[in-house]
């Protein structure tokens, strides 16, 4: 069987709790279609890139499944279409099995930000504290400035440097994410 | 020279990336202009078989209200 993913927009006035009513509506359509269920999920509430019945935002949610019987698959389209709850919808055939999302959407926004920074952080470290020996430095000059000023440009070329290497590097690192 | 060439290089392959999720706004954006356009391979560097795969993503988050089809700045 192959995989389907359906990414859906929902009214975004809707409550959490009228929100998991109208999941769970469409969960049930689903199951009719003999589908099997693999994640169902909030994806966040987004700004849309155009207005759509006169909505600028939009709660995606994201649902993959195991496809059932083409016929009824269908039937399911149509009363996507027709719900008017749902801004738009729209499925595509996925390529492989999706993982399995569940139990790891609840804790995953917490430590995904998580090794992200310490990631970020570890590669960097001695760079970022030397950034902050910039500002220190600067905040001295303030107070100081006959004595720290020469220290303190000396400091701010070799970071600048560095900084910019890292920045780049920051850039590539999350767009390959 | 006045006119020299740039170094065009494919950046899936650079990087690695074989699929391309209609979902990653982040990355399908730099292959888009500030009108919203899809940007041509020529500009782009990116490999045939990853340019169909890109403007294939880029079409379907579209359709899905991710991307704009018309970009006119902030209104």
């Amino acid at each position: 069987m192959r995989y389907y993913e359906t990414l859906y927009i929902v009214n975004p006035n809707l409550e959490n709790e009228a929100l998991d009513i109208t999941m769970g509506e469409i969960g049930t359509q689903l199951e009719k279609t003999k589908s099997k269920l693999i994640n169902h999920r909030v994806w966040g509430k987004k700004r849309l890139a155009y207005q759509i019945e006169n909505q600028k935002y939009g709660s995606f949610i994201l649902l993959q499944f195991e496809g059932g019987e083409q016929d009824q698959m269908n039937e399911f389209n149509t009363w996507m279409k027709l719900n008017n709850s749902i801004l738009r919808h729209m499925t595509v055939a996925l390529d492989d099995k999706p993982e399995v999302y569940e139990e790891k959407v609840k804790e995953e926004p917490v430590e995904k930000e998580a090794p992200k920074g310490a990631s970020e952080e570890t590669p960097e470290s001695d760079l970022e504290d030397e950034v902050v020996v910039v500002e220190t430095t600067s905040e001295e000059t303030e107070t100081q400035p006959d004595v720290t000023e020469e220290k303190s440009t000396e400091e701010t070329e070799t970071t600048k440097d560095v900084s910019d290497e890292s920045s780049e590097e920051d850039t590539e690192e999350k767009e390959a994410e | 020279m006045a006119f020299q060439s740039r170094n065009k290089f494919c950046y899936f392959k650079e990087n690695g990336i074989t699929d391309i999720d209609y979902k990653d706004v982040r990355l399908l954006r730099r292959f888009v202009n500030d009108q919203g356009k899809i940007m041509p391979r020529r500009i782009t560097g990116s490999s045939a078989k990853m340019h169909r795969k890109l403007v294939r993503a880029i079409k379907r988050s579209r359709s899905i209200a991710l991307m704009p089809y018309v970009d006119l700045g902030s209104e």
